[in-house]
């Protein structure tokens, strides 16, 4: 005899995520889930905001799948950053970022969460975030979107890292915005944090979190 | 590797209902699959022949339905599925994601004797 459940999975997860938003709320946190590739500028972007925001308290939940070198990389610079090492996991759930969350024990601020450098496995999972960040480089291609759909669709803004190698690699921005206005209406900042060069868009981004900070 | 706890909770859902049911065994599951889930059949499958032994959906067949994105045209307003495109197959007009759309994940039926 068949039987019509209807169940959903994935519910789980959905609740506590549900929690960590209150929880976030409750201490005036902006969680920001910052997503993209390995090597796509995460934790540089995330050095650059802090340097831009001077005046708002930065905290990092740092997901990696083993060591802990992002998250002292941001603390030596006075962000407080806690580390949660997912022993090969592809991503991050809602449970871990509690606990991560509770470790820097932050009210009053914007708490990024550097995910797992991955474009597949961290879109079905949200964490109770406010903001989902995407930070995508122009190394990787103009492409990304049209091959990515979930993790460009469920972005809330697009960081378009490493603009100073457009040139180099013949990224065709319009391409790259056609595929992601398919699927998205998420802002895009085309950002270039070059050591050693002008910083350029950072302070666009910056003002933009800044804005959903004073949303909170 | 995101899918053994989905993977768990699929099994302890099916031991909840086979009790309800009085089926001493479950034959078969229907997942569906949304495009967007970033959840992969093939790995499900795989954890699930591990972990379902010595439940009573111990080797039930597993069936999957896939669900496409849906795609609206921005010219003609057409709705179409996701297949490789995001261009209308009717006028070959920019479309853009319907929101929500190809993103479940849910056990839609089971049978069980
Ligand atoms: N040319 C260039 N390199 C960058 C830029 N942003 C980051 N990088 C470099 O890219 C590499 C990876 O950056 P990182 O922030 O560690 O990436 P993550 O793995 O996403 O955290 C580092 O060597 C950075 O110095 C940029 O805007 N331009
Ligand atoms: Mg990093
Ligand atoms: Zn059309």
């Amino acid at each position: 005899m068949k039987v019509i459940i209807m169940k959903e999975l994935l519910e789980a997860n959905d609740r506590l995520a549900e929690e960590n938003r209150s929880y976030f709320k409750e201490n005036h946190v902006l969680c920001v889930n910052l997503m993209g590739s390995p090597g796509a500028g995460k934790t540089t972007l995330i050095s650059a905001i802090a340097d831009e925001l001077q005046d708002i308290q930065i905290g990092v939940v740092e997901g990696d799948i083993a060591s802990s070198i992002d998250a002292d990389k941001l603390e030596q610079k006075g962000v407080h950053s806690s580390q949660i090492n997912t022993c090969g996991e592809c991503h991050l759930d809602a449970n871990v970022i509690r606990q991560g969350a509770e470790e820097i024990a932050m009210k009053n601020g914007i708490v990024f969460v550097e995910n797992v450098g991955n474009l597949i496995c961290p879109a079905e999972f949200d964490l109770g975030e406010t903001v989902r960040l995407l930070a995508a480089s122009v190394p990787e291609g103009d492409d990304k979107p049209y091959k990515y759909v979930p993790m460009f669709s469920y972005a809330d803004v697009v960081a378009l890292t490493k603009c100073d190698l457009k040139e180099a690699v013949g990224f065709d921005t319009t391409y790259f915005t056609k595929g992601l206005r398919a699927i998205s209406e998420a802002p895009i900042y085309e950002i270039s944090l070059k050591k050693g060069q002008q910083r350029e868009g950072i302070k666009e981004l910056a003002a933009f979190l800044r804005k959903k900070y004073e949303e909170v | 590797m995101h899918e053994l706890p989905v993977v768990m909770d699929i099994i302890r859902e099916m031991d909840e209902q086979a009790s309800a049911h009085g089926f001493h065994k479950i034959t078969e599951i229907e997942l569906v699959i949304g495009e967007l889930s970033s959840i992969v059949d093939e790995s499900v499958q795989m954890y699930f022949d591990v972990a379902s032994q010595n439940h009573p959906c111990e080797n039930a067949k597993l069936k999957f339905a896939f669900e496409p994105a849906m795609l609206k045209c921005r010219e003609c307003g057409n709705e179409f599925p996701h297949e490789k495109s995001f261009q209308c197959p009717k006028c070959g007009g920019d479309a853009m994601l319907v929101k929500g759309s190809g993103r479940s994940f849910y056990i839609k039926s089971f049978d069980g004797e």
